[in-house]
């Protein structure tokens, strides 16, 4: 191979910019949601974001919970809307006045 | 993965409602960039990889089993992230502050050409083949095949992986140009194939294909071929312009390893990205372009994605066409009624001279009254699970009322005929065709990048 240097070989990388505006990245203020001091008696929603075999592994939470702690109520609910995306507001408003927390899954 | 923490944080911070996130130990990484990103400390817990294809006893043991990052029993710490109060150094926010990027440089350090080429590949720059050096004089050279300024903003993308905004100008398309190959008159297809945005490697655990398709007058001022062997390596225009797609995906960061990029296996058409050019002179139907609105004489890039292709092995010599498509057909997912036929000339000529299909559109209201499958074959394709069966679920039909079906029951799942794209091309040696599950993903012009 040819030992001349090249000393005008462009970069072939696109410009990038840290994406901030818009991005709701770095929240300054935000809270989290008050945890519970029990999951008895309360209302779990367990919901399967759709990636295949999602629906079965939270299966078996619910069955763990029937067996383990029956007192906690369990719903195996599917997110609404796409797949790769926070669009669901339906079943969060159900979960919000019928539900106390949420097991989603599963990434991967 | 970052579904699952977006939608956890609406829930948390939107609705007030304390979630438990799931993930496998596979996207551990993708959690923690999350995180850094957000400063929103969800309370993830790891499950082993994978979920999918696990029977549902491995999966009880991944719950009473442990956590393979902390060690910790995996229902403890779900239960765990419900109950147990935020302690003031877990709300903290993490969030990294990410200073302005550097200017970027636009020439890199000199170097011979052997040292060079290894920095392309250790960088990760390249497909694996050996690519021409972009230099200055070169990439001024390829500037010509455009009128366009060199400093013109071609498209622009949000990357997920690192949280930046990526702006892609016409020298960076003319420099991946040169790298790919090309001739300066590829370059306003490559820089109509750039402005579409889409990348050629899919960010994503599945092995995607893409596929390129050109029509108008540039195919043949540029050399495309669209006759014999139009998808075999026997033409450098149609090689090279496949070959560019894919660097833009690598070099500008679509398909990073691990990142963005998880398929398991990849998917080998997208060395060149299936790029071809329709016969335009030999069809006896509708060029592609015109179909979707555009003048015969303008030249068009149109992309399509999906994941197969599957040949005609005969031609149909003991079946018809027709039964021999449909055998074809059912073995796709028709996702969406998604789908795309690659005929030769010979055989559209056929199919409007003998079988009075006269028009493309002819041929896809056959393929979507005539291709059945069972609602159960439907149903179970992972890809109609994930992305129809939510729709099912919102009552969109006809995916709500096939949802209902028993399932022997047969559907037509190519249920929209003008979803099905028949392309003509080849060179009439034999009457065969490619089915494939390509579904179209737009158009764009040529023209206005040419001289």
């Amino acid at each position: 191979m040819a030992t001349d240097t090249f000393s005008a070989v462009l970069d072939p990388e696109a410009q990038r910019t840290p994406a901030t505006e818009d991005s709701g990245a770095g929240l300054s203020s935000w809270q989290m949601a008050p945890r519970l001091e029990t999951l008895h008696g309360k209302t779990l929603y367990l919901v399967n974001q759709g990636f295949g075999g999602s629906d079965i592994f939270l299966e078996q939470f619910q069955s763990w919970f029937a067996e383990n702690m029956p007192s906690v109520k369990t719903v195996a609910r599917r997110k609404t809307g796409f797949i790769f995306r926070d669009d669901t507001s339906d079943l969060w408003k159900e979960i919000k006045e019928k539900g106390d927390a949420v097991i989603f899954g599963v990434a991967g | 993965m970052t579904a699952v923490a977006g939608c956890c944080r609406t829930l948390e911070l939107k609705y007030g409602i304390p979630t438990a996130p799931l993930s496998t130990i596979a996207f551990q990484n993708v959690v923690q960039e999350d995180r850094e990103f957000f400063g929103v400390p969800l309370r993830f817990t790891y499950a082993p990889h994978p979920v999918v294809s696990m029977p549902p006893s491995v999966l009880r043991g991944y719950i009473e089993g442990n956590d393979p990052v902390t060690g910790r029993r995996l229902v403890d710490e779900v239960l765990e992230a419900l109950t147990k109060p935020y302690t003031a150094e877990e709300s903290a926010n993490v969030a990294i502050a990410r200073p302005a990027l550097p200017e970027k440089q636009r020439f890199l350090k000199g170097d011979t050409e052997e040292n060079l080429q290894r920095l392309f590949v250790e960088r990760g720059w390249t497909d694996g083949l050996p690519i021409i050096l972009p230099t200055e004089e070169r990439v001024a050279a390829m500037l010509t095949g455009t009128s366009q300024p060199l400093d013109k903003v071609v498209s622009k993308a949000f990357m997920v992986d690192t949280q930046e905004n990526l702006r892609v100008t016409v020298e960076q398309v003319a420099i991946v140009a040169v790298m790919a190959g090309a001739q300066p008159e590829y370059l306003p297809v490559l820089l109509a194939i750039a402005a579409a945005g889409q990348p050629a490697i899919q960010p994503s655990t599945l092995p995607f294909a893409s596929a390129i398709l050109v029509n108008g007058p540039i195919r043949n001022e540029i050399g495309m071929n669209s006759g014999m062997g139009t998808l075999g390596p026997y033409c450098q225009a149609n090689a090279v312009i496949g070959r560019a797609w894919t660097l833009m995906s690598i070099v500008w960061g679509y398909a990073r390893r691990k990142r963005t990029f998880w398929t398991s296996q990849g998917n080998n058409y997208t060395y060149n990205n299936l790029c071809m050019a329709e016969n335009e002179g030999r069809s006896v139907w509708e060029p592609f372009h015109v179909q979707k609105g555009h003048k015969p004489e303008e030249s068009v890039v149109s992309l399509f994605r999906g994941w197969n292709l599957i040949n005609s092995m005969g031609a149909a010599a003991r079946r018809s066409w027709g039964e021999e498509v449909k055998l074809q057909m059912q073995a796709l997912p028709a996702l969406y009624s998604g789908a795309t036929l690659i005929l030769d000339p010979m055989l559209a000529r056929h199919l409007k001279e003998n079988e009075n299909f006269q028009t493309k559109l002819d041929v896809s209201r056959w393929i979507s009254e005539n291709i059945t499958m069972t609602a159960d074959q439907f149903w179970k394709n992972d890809m109609i699970d994930m992305l129809v069966a939510p729709l099912a679920a919102s009552g969109v039909q006809p995916y709500a009322s096939w949802q209902k079906l028993p399932d022997d029951a047969l559907i037509a799942p190519y249920h929209r005929p003008e979803k099905i794209n028949i392309i003509v091309m080849g060179g009439e040696t034999s009457p065969l065709w490619k089915v494939s599950d390509l579904d179209y993903m737009g158009s764009q012009s040529v023209d206005k990048w040419r001289k």
